[in-house]
């Protein structure tokens, strides 16, 4: 036994020397015996994301066979309900996903993220992005492993449209501006925006308001040392406003879905050019029709505006797709915070990924990604110097959801530019009080 | 049979005015229904470039090969189940509460009916997180027979409204007949009343049939696992975060609305010959 | 028990069986109600006293606080006075045509059969359709009612992004679904009538519209008035298609009672005050109901 004894120390310690030129980045953890049940709940209810996330459980469970995880997958929609039903009722999973921002400090406040800070300081593996694990965090603590991918927003465009007409994409917003005036001189509708859906006008307003005062303006108007009356969110209000007086926009705007697909119709019947949509809009349109999508539509990133001071290639978006949170402690929390770290986010679930056109959260990871809008997406995402998340996730769920109800008074042109970021004004000073 | 015995003039154009607006009628109510029907045998790209409007190419039934290989049929035998025994459930209970409500004179009467016509005021989501937690601590959680109890208990204030104000029609003489041929109460609850509130009960199942049949709120809240999931549920396996493959999902709802189509037809035919052998002769 | 009461009359006895077989037949329906409304209301209620996001096992007793609110939330209010629209206006639209329906039905149901199944469609399918095709059909450009727009000449109607329109367009899709509920309502009222009544009236020389109007719309009355507070409640507390077609939007042009109660509850994170407005909505539907009920029937019934 001696002997057994000795070999293993000497073992353990040529594997820390093996480990050194790794150690800088983690540990291993290790798990105990004991059987453990995980419950996890996700949205991955259409393949392929629903094979995705299956086969990395099952990877999972395979590893570690005492370990059990029992899945379910939920749709999107009703999803956000459910998962307060459970929690109000003391039965919430020990491993959920949500969106980050402001539910996400909810679900902290109320006690249902670990905190993951030190598990993740000493064990990670994955080399995410910093803006995604900016994402996960809450007060400079960890609670959540980024997973999913990043979905930044951007403009896609009709290429035959573009080269009919004679167009090149613009790169500031006075050329986008006056590719619009073309546009609509020839009888196409500019964007295609269904703003029935309220968070999609809001794409406009977040990049007109970012490209005008940066990610500044936004995080004082939270804080309350600025306001959402205040220069840049006026920009925003009125630009809109001009373009919607010029004919941007299609008829009927506030009255359009994108669920229903009636954004991606007017793209679709090349009636509309231009769409500022989520990348998840590639994949949606690819998964519609592969052949037309690839030959007629490119991307490219929202304009920039001239003389302004800010930074002119920031992204709006987030850096996580998702993020999963775990509502349990000890042997249980380890097992989740493998299963998170290293089986979503290991290679091959990474791969499976980049195939179905989302790219994980990891640096360098949209380097080897095929289709050429999401090239340009993860480049523009790459270089930008910040993420701008989306105002609705960022926000109080409150004042998230007022921003997108005035989205609409902007775009229906029921409020000056003036009342509508007032209103807004009122609902965040409200909630700061 | 009711016959019109007036062939004059004014009864012909009435009857003419009649007809036209019963076609314009017809066809607003079909119109919807047919394109459901179209759609679903679109692709999604097609729908999106040619219309909602326009026929399909081809009658394609791809959308309805994946709905069914999407374990369709276990979906609809679990609806066909739910809605059976509360439908069951429902007709009893609310048969039971409304006989003594319309027929019966006791002190607490007034209170009790408007305490349950009170009840058809609340809005369903508040229950949600309250059923929520009695479901899982009765270990019911994520079975189908979770839904039941809600479904009843939520149908029972408007059909006893309902069928209280049925049963009220009902002539006293007859009950009171019954009762000098010595019939009791229970007797004649069952023999008498229920016979002659045929209409009234099968406008009930008609309506709460159709409510258990497209319930989502409840088997969305107090199920989580497949093999506990009616019908509704199915069309959240076609949708994704983002997408949403539209035909594939109005495939979902054609099939899902056809056994609807035909209990109606059935119960339609009960309606009709309840009019004749349920009507009150004295 | 009887012989220890030999004193009991004959009318005593009939009083406490009667009361006796009341109870037995109203027991079921009283539990189920009791465990599945009476608690979740009273719950409401409870919670509505307090300031709570709805998951924390923290809440906090605010008193009054929630309720004094509510008194002077306009968006409440206004929500009640899109609700009390939709009430008059389906009330108006969905009782006549429904009434009109059956009527017509009931000259000769088994020959008109086929517009009996065709009418009934609307109630057949499930919001999410009916919300679907409502979205394209009413679509202000290439939509149904603006393609007809233009064949008149006139130019497209934006209906759903309309705050002025859109909630009487969600106001008349729902007609569109409920009226056949009502149809067959009528048919089965229609069908407790005695043929004779209706053969004699013949003999009399009625026709069939004197019919309708002398015996029929009297006799109608009491399933008419019940159909008239279905009516009432249901669209005081409806959710459905409002949820599914606008969201409430544009703006708040469509919010109603049980949407803000639902934004609130499960997506603001304050379900404390989300249970404030589905309490005030509660005493709300239930005063007009007992209200119109009363000023409907109340003369008879006293």
């Amino acid at each position: 036994m001696k002997f057994g004894k000795m070999v293993a120390i000497l073992l353990s310690i040529l594997m820390l020397i093996a480990a050194i030129p790794m150690a800088a980045t983690a540990e291993t953890l290790t798990l105990s015996e004991e059987p453990i049940t995980l419950t996890l709940w996700d949205i991955a209810t259409e393949d392929p994301q629903k094979s995705i996330s299956d086969a990395a459980v099952q990877r999972f469970m395979d590893a570690y066979p005492n370990v059990t995880v029992e899945v379910t997958h939920t749709q999107n929609d009703a999803y956000k309900e459910k998962l307060i039903i459970a929690m109000s009722s003391g039965q919430c999973p020990d491993i959920y996903i949500h969106w980050g921002g402001g539910p996400m400090n909810e679900y902290i406040n109320s006690g249902f993220a670990a905190d993951i800070t030190e598990l993740f300081e000493t064990y990670n593996t994955v080399d995410f992005l910093p803006s995604a694990i900016e994402q996960c965090k809450y007060n400079d603590k960890m609670y959540a492993i980024p997973y999913g991918g990043i979905g930044g927003c951007g403009i896609f465009y009709n290429k035959t449209i573009f080269a009919e007409i004679g167009v090149e994409v613009p790169t500031t917003i006075a050329e986008l501006e006056a590719v619009c005036d073309k546009l609509v001189a020839a009888g196409y509708v500019p964007f295609s925006l269904a703003n029935g859906s309220k968070w999609t006008g809001s794409m406009y307003f977040m990049y007109l308001a970012t490209r005008f005062g940066g990610t500044e303006a936004f995080a004082k108007a939270v804080e309350g040392t600025g306001s959402f009356t205040d220069e840049a969110f006026m920009y925003a209000a009125s630009t809109i406003q001009d373009w919607v007086g010029k004919g941007y926009f299609p008829e009927g705007v506030n009255s359009l879905s994108t669920d229903d697909g009636q954004d991606r119709q007017l793209i679709y019947q090349q009636k509309a050019a231009m769409m500022l949509h989520g990348s998840w809009q590639a994949r949606s349109m690819e998964a519609d029709q592969a052949d037309w999508y690839k030959a007629n539509i490119g991307y490219f990133a929202f304009p920039a505006l001239e003389g302004s001071t800010y930074p002119q290639n920031i992204v709006v978006g987030t850096s996580i797709g998702n993020g999963f949170s775990f509502n349990c402690d000890g042997e249980k929390l380890k097992a989740a915070f493998i299963l998170a770290t290293q089986f979503f986010n290991d290679d091959i679930y990474n791969q499976a990924q980049l195939d179905a056109n989302t790219i994980p959260s990891i640096v360098g990871m949209g380097d080897t990604i095929q289709d050429q809008c999401m090239q340009q997406i993860w480049a523009d995402f790459s270089a930008a110097p910040q993420v701008q998340l989306w105002y609705d996730q960022y926000l109080p769920p409150e004042v998230g959801e007022k921003h997108k109800d005035l989205c609409q008074d902007i775009f229906g042109l029921t409020m000056t530019p003036l009342e509508a970021n007032q209103a807004l004004q009122d609902a965040m000073a409200a909630y700061n009080k | 049979m009711r016959m019109i015995v007036k062939e004059d003039r004014k009864s012909v154009v009435a009857w003419a005015i009649a007809f036209v607006l019963a076609a314009l009628w017809l066809l607003i109510a079909l119109l919807p229904f047919l394109y459901m029907v179209m759609n679903s045998f679109k692709g999604q790209f097609e729908m999106l470039v040619s219309g909602v409007f326009s026929l399909p190419e081809a009658l394609n039934f791809d959308n309805y090969v994946a709905v069914i290989n999407g374990g369709f049929l276990g979906y609809l035998l679990r609806s066909i189940i739910v809605t059976s025994v509360s439908l069951a459930g429902m007709v009893l209970i609310s048969a039971f509460a409304s006989y003594p409500l319309s027929r019966m004179k006791f002190k607490l009467r007034g209170f009790l009916y408007g305490l349950i016509i009170a009840c058809m005021s609340i809005p369903m989501h508040v229950t949600l997180i309250p059923v929520f937690k009695m479901t899982t601590a009765s270990g019911l959680y994520d079975t189908l027979w979770a839904l039941p109890g809600p479904y009843v208990a939520f149908a029972i204030p408007m059909s006893v409204f309902i069928l209280a104000n049925f049963m009220k029609g009902i002539p006293v003489e007859i009950e009171q007949a019954a009762e000098i041929d010595g019939c009791g109460k229970y007797r004649t609850f069952f023999e008498i009343i229920i016979p002659l509130s045929k209409a009234g009960i099968s406008t009930l199942c008609i309506y709460n049939g159709i409510t258990f049949w497209n319930e989502f709120a409840f088997v969305k809240t107090l199920t989580q696992s497949v093999k506990a999931q009616t019908l509704p549920m199915a069309i959240n396996n076609f949708k994704g975060e983002h997408s949403v493959n539209i035909p594939v999902i109005l495939a979902v709802l054609a099939l899902s609305a056809l056994p609807m189509i035909i209990m109606f037809c059935i119960l339609q035919d009960k309606l009709v010959k309840g009019m004749t052998a349920g009507s009150v002769k004295g | 028990m009887v012989n220890r009461q030999p004193t009991l009359s004959l009318q005593q006895r009939r009083k406490r069986s009667t009361a006796v077989a009341a109870t037995w037949f109203l027991a079921p329906a009283l539990i189920l109600m009791v465990i599945y409304i009476a608690y979740p209301v009273v719950e409401t209620f409870h919670i509505s006293l307090y300031t709570w996001n709805g998951i924390s096992p923290d809440r906090t007793f605010i008193g009054w606080g929630n309720w004094e609110t509510l008194l002077q939330d306009s968006r409440f209010w206004q929500a009640f006075i899109n609700n009390i629209k939709i009430m008059v206006l389906s009330i108006l639209i969905q009782i006549p045509i429904g009434f009109l329906l059956a009527t017509f039905l009931d000259a000769d149901s088994k020959k008109f059969n086929l517009f009996k199944v065709v009418w009934f469609l609307p109630l057949l399918m499930s919001s999410v359709a009916i919300g679907f095709l409502f979205q394209y059909a009413l679509a202000t450009n290439g939509g149904l009612i603006s393609t007809i727009s233009n064949l008149l000449g006139g130019k497209n109607i934006d209906l759903l992004g309309s705050p002025d329109r859109a909630l009487y367009t969600v106001i008349g899709v729902i007609a569109w679904q409920y009226i056949p509920f009502y149809m067959v309502y009528f048919l089965a009222g229609y069908s407790g009538f005695d043929d004779q009544i209706y053969e004699a009236a013949l003999i009399d020389g009625a026709s069939r519209s004197t019919f309708i109007k002398v015996i029929g719309m009297p006799m109608m009355k009491p399933t008419i008035i019940s159909a008239c507070i279905m009516s009432l409640i249901g669209s005081l507390k409806y959710f459905d298609l409002v949820f599914v077609m606008t969201g409430g939007g544009p703006g708040y042009a469509t919010d109603i009672m049980a949407t803000y109660m639902y934004s609130t509850s499960f997506k603001y994170f304050k379900m404390g005050y989300g249970s404030t407005i589905a309490a005030g909505m509660f005493i709300l539907i239930t005063a007009i109901a007992v209200l119109v009920r009363r000023v409907l029937t109340g003369k008879e019934e006293r």
